[in-house]
C-alpha cells in the first residue's frame, strides 16, 4: 500500500490542501442556504389587489390600510372620488395621518404636509405621496 | 497588511509564543491514535448545533398554541429551514453517538485515571447536560411525539420516594405538560443549558490542558506515567506537532462525521423522527408506541424490568453515579487493557447490556 518514495510530510501537505479545499466548499455551499433562510420574504403575491368596502370609506374621511406589507391610505375626497396613497411620507419614512378638520395629511413627524392629491403643502418632504392606482367595482374599492 | 497586524497583536499579546506553545510546539505523544480527534468533533459538532440553534429561533415560537405550526413553517415555508432544523435535530443524535465513542475510549485506556480525574467528571456531566439539553429540545416542537415522551420521561422521577410528586410538579410546572412546561423547557433549552455547557466545555479543555493529554497505553516501550503528590504537567518529549500534523487528523475525522451528519439529513431524517413528531400534540389522546430517543431506551426498559419502579431507579442512579466517581474508585495506575482482564471483562459487558436492553426497550 505505502509507496516509500513519498515521505509522509508530502502526504500530510496533499492531505491538509484536500482537506482545505473541502473546507472552503463546504462553507461555501453553507452559506447560501443560512443567506437564503435569513432573507426576509418577497412580499406576498405581489400584484394582488387589495379591494375594501367602499362604506369603510365615509366622504372626507381616509381608511388605513395594508398594501403589500407597507402602509397605505385611501380616502374619498368628493362624493364617488376616492384617491389611495402610500402612507408614509417621502421625508424621512414616518406615516401620516389625516386630518378631517383640515382636509389634509399631515406627518407628524416634522410636520411634513400634504393635499388630497398627495402634493407638499408644507414642511420637509421633498416630493408628493406616492399615487396608487383605484378603480370601483360594485361595493369594493380595489386598489394596486 | 496581514503582517502589521501580526506585528500589532505580535508586541501587544505576545500572541507567537501562544501560538507555538499550542500549536507547533505543543507535542502529543507519538503513538497518539485517532481517537484522541473526538473530542475535536465534539467541539465542531457543538459549534453547528449552536448555529442552526439560533437560526431555528429565527423563527420559532415558544407558544403552545403556536409552537406546532411555527415548526411546520420552518419546515415548509422558510427557504432552507428544513435543512437547518433537520442539521439541529439528526445532529443531536450524531453528537451522543460521539459522546459516547469519546467515553468508550478515555474508558478503555485508563485515561481517566489520576491525575485526570476533574477531566473526567467534568466530561461526565457534560454528558448528563447533553442529555438534558436533547430532553428539554425534544419538548420545543410541541408534537404528539414531544408532548407524550416527556409525559413518560418527567414520570419517571414520580418514582422517587417521599418527594417524588413535588419533583414531577417542579419539572413540569404543574400537575401534568402544559403550557408551563413548554415555558421552562425553552428557557432551559436556549439558555441554562447551553451556557453552563459552553462553561464546562471550557474546564474540561483547560484540565486536558493543563495536565497534558495521556499517553495511549499501547506499544512495548509503554510505561505507565509516575503519579507523582504534585502538580506534573504530562510532557511528551519527541511527540508529534500537534500542527500541522495532528490538526490534519482531526480535520479528517471531523469532516468524516460532519459527512455522516449529512447524509443522513438528507438520506434518513426519518430514523430519528417518527411519524408521530408530524402531529401537533393533543393532551387527550396517547398515541400507541411511544418511546423515547434511542439513547434513552436503556432506563426506560430498566424501569420496566424491575419489579418496581423505585428499584429501577435506583439501580440507574447507582450505575451513574459508579461512573461519575469511577476514577476514585478505580485506583490503580495501571492503564493497559491487557493487565486489567478484570475491567475490560466489565468494560465489554456493560456495553453488550447496554445494547441488549436498549433493542430489547426498542422491542418491547
Ligand atoms: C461536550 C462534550 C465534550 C467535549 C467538547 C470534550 C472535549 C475533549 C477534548 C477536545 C479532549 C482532548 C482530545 C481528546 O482526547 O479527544 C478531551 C479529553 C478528555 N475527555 Fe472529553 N469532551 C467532552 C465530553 C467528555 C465526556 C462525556 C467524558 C467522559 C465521561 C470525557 C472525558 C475526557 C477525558 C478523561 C479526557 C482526557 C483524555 C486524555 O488525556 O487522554 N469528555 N475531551
Ligand atoms: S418624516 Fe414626515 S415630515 Fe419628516
Amino acid at each position: 500500500m505505502t509507496d516509500p518514495s513519498i515521505n509522509l510530510s508530502e502526504r500530510r501537505t496533499f492531505l491538509g490542501i484536500l482537506l482545505g479545499g473541502v473546507g472552503l466548499v463546504i462553507s461555501a455551499a453553507a452559506a447560501w442556504p443560512v443567506w437564503r433562510f435569513l432573507a426576509p420574504s418577497s412580499g406576498e403575491g405581489n400584484l394582488a389587489k387589495v379591494s375594501i368596502q367602499r362604506a369603510e370609506v365615509p366622504l372626507e374621511q381616509a381608511h388605513f390600510f395594508s398594501f403589500h406589507g407597507k402602509p397605505a391610505v385611501v380616502l374619498q375626497a368628493a362624493p364617488g372620488k376616492f384617491a389611495a396613497f402610500s402612507a408614509v411620507c417621502t421625508h424621512l419614512g414616518c406615516v401620516i395621518k389625516w386630518v378631517p378638520e383640515e382636509q389634509e395629511f399631515l406627518c407628524p413627524c416634522h410636520a411634513g404636509r400634504f393635499s388630497v392629491e398627495g402634493k407638499v403643502l408644507g414642511g420637509p418632504p421633498p416630493e408628493p405621496l406616492e399615487e396608487l392606482p383605484v378603480a370601483l367595482d360594485g361595493d369594493q374599492v380595489l386598489v394596486g | 497588511m496581514l503582517e502589521r497586524l501580526y506585528h500589532f497583536l505580535e508586541v501587544r499579546l505576545g500572541i507567537r509564543d501562544i501560538l507555538e506553545q499550542n500549536l507547533t510546539k505543543y507535542l502529543l505523544p507519538n503513538n497518539v491514535n485517532i481517537w484522541y480527534t473526538l473530542g475535536a468533533v465534539l467541539i465542531t459538532l457543538f459549534v453547528t448545533q449552536f448555529i442552526t440553534g439560533i437560526l431555528l429561533l429565527v423563527y420559532y415560537v415558544p407558544n403552545p398554541a403556536e409552537a406546532f405550526q411555527s415548526v411546520e413553517r420552518i419546515m415548509n415555508e422558510v427557504p432552507y429551514g428544513w435543512l437547518i432544523r433537520y442539521l439541529h435535530a439528526v445532529g443531536s443524535n450524531v453528537i451522543v453517538i460521539a459522546l459516547l465513542l469519546h467515553m468508550l475510549s478515555v474508558l478503555f485506556m485508563g485515561s481517566y485515571k489520576k491525575p485526570r480525574e476533574l477531566t473526567w467528571v467534568s466530561g461526565f456531566i457534560l454528558l448528563n447536560l447533553s442529555f438534558a439539553l436533547c430532553l428539554t429540545g425534544y419538548l420545543l416542537p410541541w408534537s404528539q411525539l414531544s408532548f407524550w415522551a416527556t409525559t413518560v420521561a418527567t414520570d419517571a422521577a414520580g418514582a422517587v420516594p417521599v418527594i417524588g410528586d413535588a419533583l414531577v410538579r417542579f419539572l413540569r410546572g404543574g400537575a401534568m405538560v402544559g403550557d408551563a412546561t413548554l415555558g421552562r423547557f425553552f428557557a432551559l433549552h436556549v439558555m441554562v443549558l447551553p451556557a453552563m455547557l459552553a462553561g464546562l466545555v471550557g474546564f474540561h479543555l483547560f484540565c486536558v490542558r493543563r495536565i497534558g493529554i495521556s499517553r495511549p497505553p499501547f506499544g512495548e516501550d509503554y510505561r505507565p506515567a509516575e503519579v507523582k503528590g504534585y502538580f506534573h504537567h504530562e510532557e511528551h518529549p519527541g511527540g508529534i506537532p500537534f500542527f500541522p500534523n495532528y490538526a490534519i487528523k482531526d480535520m479528517a475525522v471531523i469532516f468524516f462525521f460532519l459527512a455522516g451528519l449529512v447524509y443522513l439529513v438528507f438520506f434518513a431524517p426519518g430514523l430519528f423522527i417518527p411519524p408521530s413528531a408530524f402531529e401537533p400534540a393533543d393532551p387527550f389522546t396517547t398515541p400507541e408506541h411511544i418511546k423515547p430517543e434511542w439513547y434513552f431506551l436503556w432506563a426506560y426498559q430498566t424501569l420496566k424490568i424491575f419489579p418496581s419502579e423505585f428499584l429501577g431507579l435506583a439501580v440507574q442512579g447507582l450505575v451513574m453515579t459508579g461512573l461519575a466517581l469511577l476514577p476514585f474508585i478505580d485506583r490503580g495506575s495501571e492503564r493497559r487493557p491487557g493487565r486489567r482482564p478484570l475491567f475490560i471483562a466489565c468494560y465489554i459487558l456493560g456495553i453488550l447490556l447496554f445494547v441488549g436492553i436498549s433493542v430489547w426497550g426498542h422491542y418491547s
